[in-house]
């Protein structure tokens, strides 16, 4: 008869214990929630500390960006691109002639003069390897990855999803009418300079 | 009650016996079935949140640009009724067509019917009967009736398991319950619902009110005793072992879906709120203030009754999520070696009581 009481007040007692753990829980839900309600609220990018600065060295590799003022058309980065991601088009300018109509000023931010107008400059990212050995022969240094030296400008994403894959490639290139190619280059369309 | 005004105002009812019928179907069951579905859409958002809270989650929430579920998640139990309705409607081939479709509707007519003798108020009661609670024991079982039809209909092991085991733990709950109630039949001398709330009126023991549960210490324990056979019979957690979902899938409704899921769903909530009425109403004063003579109007007494179910509903998401699931025989074994001959000891004890104190 005691072990039968007794089995019985341990289970009630047991039991009671753990109705007012689940109740400290639900009325201290505003302190305890673990609920991150992602696309409103996101957690704290952690610090890294591998040695570096990340101010004068993008430890993260986020995404590639292209600075289009900058860029002269060198197809450097292309023939770097180990995965064949970055596809460049370019036309030749009519010598001593500025392309200001597509907003290039025709000088980059090093004072190099630009002698070629940009029809295309693609980088497909779902492609890209991240191996930022794009980055290093770049004349203009006009290619980097987001963060970085230049977390002002471009802070580092690393969020970036598509509902549509085509919409991973990344269009840098200006848009140009044809006109302004025309004029810019002296070349009428559908027509190629022989050579 | 609601049924006798009928009669009443209806003054050749007894040459029209079918516009009685018409009549009771359109101020007592659709009234009582719209009931129904707005308080499992309030009680299913409850349990999301409670749940939700008790596992420090915040459960559905909607916010931002897209309308995800509303303000504080409030759209999200629609949303899951229109998507029960919405999906498609299986029904195995093997099944046994009839008994499959007719299995849903059984269970909820058990649980349906039961809530044609709950007393919402003094006068808001579709039929008080003179048997009510004797009533109400009897057709909640209804629903094992169909919850083995569903198992065996479906031609599946897993509902087939659960089917059993719903009837074993169902069978077995009622006589603790039933035993439970008797002791409350004694005292009130009435098995009326609406007697057995009229006798807990007043005070007991100088501030508590007249209510059962308070009246001596044989009857606190039959409430305990009556709430979890309650919850045992409404296939709760933790007496879920009938669709004990890492055992058996879903038990008896593995092979449902769609509407006919979503009537085993609404069962089950009704069933609750059958098992907390009944408890309301035979221990907790049903529709009585909690201080006697304060705020005991009709109006009132819906509220009371209401909110005393709810907070017992409440109770039961508190259990289930907190306490694991018993074993078959730990089930087995809880039941008969533990509630009922504590039962038989209530009986006995309230005997004694009434008959030396009063």
């Amino acid at each position: 008869m005691r072990a039968y009481l007794r089995t019985i007040w341990e289970s009630v007692s047991t039991l009671v214990t753990g109705m007012t753990i689940t109740w400290r829980h639900m009325v201290n839900i505003r302190k305890g929630n673990v609920t991150l309600q992602y696309p409103e609220e996101r957690w704290p990018r952690p610090e890294r500390d591998i040695g570096f600065d990340q101010d004068d060295y993008n430890v993260i590799r986020s995404r590639l960006h292209v600075d289009m003022d900058d860029c002269i058309g060198c197809l450097k980065c292309e023939r770097a691109c180990p995965v064949d991601c970055i596809k460049i088009e370019t036309e030749k300018v009519e010598k001593g002639e500025d392309i200001p109509d597509v907003g290039h000023t025709g000088v980059t931010s090093n004072g190099t003069k630009k002698a070629l107008l940009l029809t295309r400059f693609d980088i497909d990212m779902t492609e890209c390897c991240y191996c930022n050995l794009c980055t290093y022969p770049c004349p203009e240094e006009c290619i980097y990855m987001t963060g970085g030296p230049n977390s002002e400008k471009h802070p580092i994403d690393y969020e970036f999803s598509q509902f549509d894959r085509n919409d991973m490639v990344y269009r840098f290139a200006k848009e140009a009418s044809e006109e302004q190619v025309e004029k810019a280059t002296g070349v009428k369309n559908g027509e190629k300079k022989n050579g | 009650m609601i049924v006798d005004y009928l009669i009443d105002i209806i003054p050749f009812a007894a040459d029209w016996p079918g516009l009685v019928f018409v009549s009771v179907v359109i101020f007592c069951a659709v009234p009582v079935f719209l009931f129904i579905a707005v308080y499992a859409l309030v009680a299913i958002y409850g349990e999301l949140k409670v749940s939700s809270f008790m596992q420090d989650k915040i459960g559905p929430m909607g916010q931002g640009v897209g309308l995800h579920a509303g303000k504080w998640g409030l759209l999200q139990p629609i949303a899951d009724a229109l998507k029960l309705i919405l999906k498609e409607d299986i029904i195995p081939t093997t099944a046994d067509r009839k008994l499959f479709i007719l299995a849903p509707f059984i269970v909820f007519i058990g649980a349906f019917i039961s809530m044609a003798a709950l007393p919402f108020s003094q006068t808001l009661i579709v039929a008080d009967m003179n048997i009510g609670i004797f009533y109400i024991l009897a057709v909640s079982s209804l629903g094992v009736i169909g919850i083995i039809l569903a198992g065996w209909s479906s031609n599946n092991k897993w509902s087939l398991y659960g089917a059993m085991r719903s009837a074993a733990q169902i069978v077995s709950y009622e006589i603790p319950a039933g035993l439970s109630i008797i002791g409350v039949v004694m005292i009130t001398g009435t098995l009326s619902m609406q007697g057995i709330i009229e006798h807990q009126s007043g005070f007991v023991w100088g501030i508590l009110p007249n209510w059962i549960i308070f009246q001596n210490p044989f009857t606190f324990l039959s409430f305990f005793l009556f709430f979890i056979s309650g919850v045992a019979e409404c296939n709760r957690t933790p007496f879920d072992i009938p669709e004990a979902e890492s055992e058996l899938v879903a038990g008896a409704f593995t092979e449902y879906s769609g509407m006919r899921y979503a009537f085993f769903f609404l069962s089950e909530y009704a069933n609750m709120f059958v098992v907390s009425g009944v408890a309301a109403a035979a221990f907790l004063g049903g529709w009585r203030s909690p201080i006697p003579g304060v705020l005991d109007t009709p109006g009132w007494g819906i509220m009371w009754f209401i909110g005393k179910s709810m907070f017992l509903i409440f109770m039961m998401m508190w259990f289930r999520w907190t306490w694991p699931r018993l074993r078959v025989d730990q089930l087995m074994s809880v039941c008969w070696k533990g509630f009922i001959p504590i039962a038989f000891f209530n009986i006995f004890g309230i005997g004694i009581w009434k008959l030396l104190i009063g």
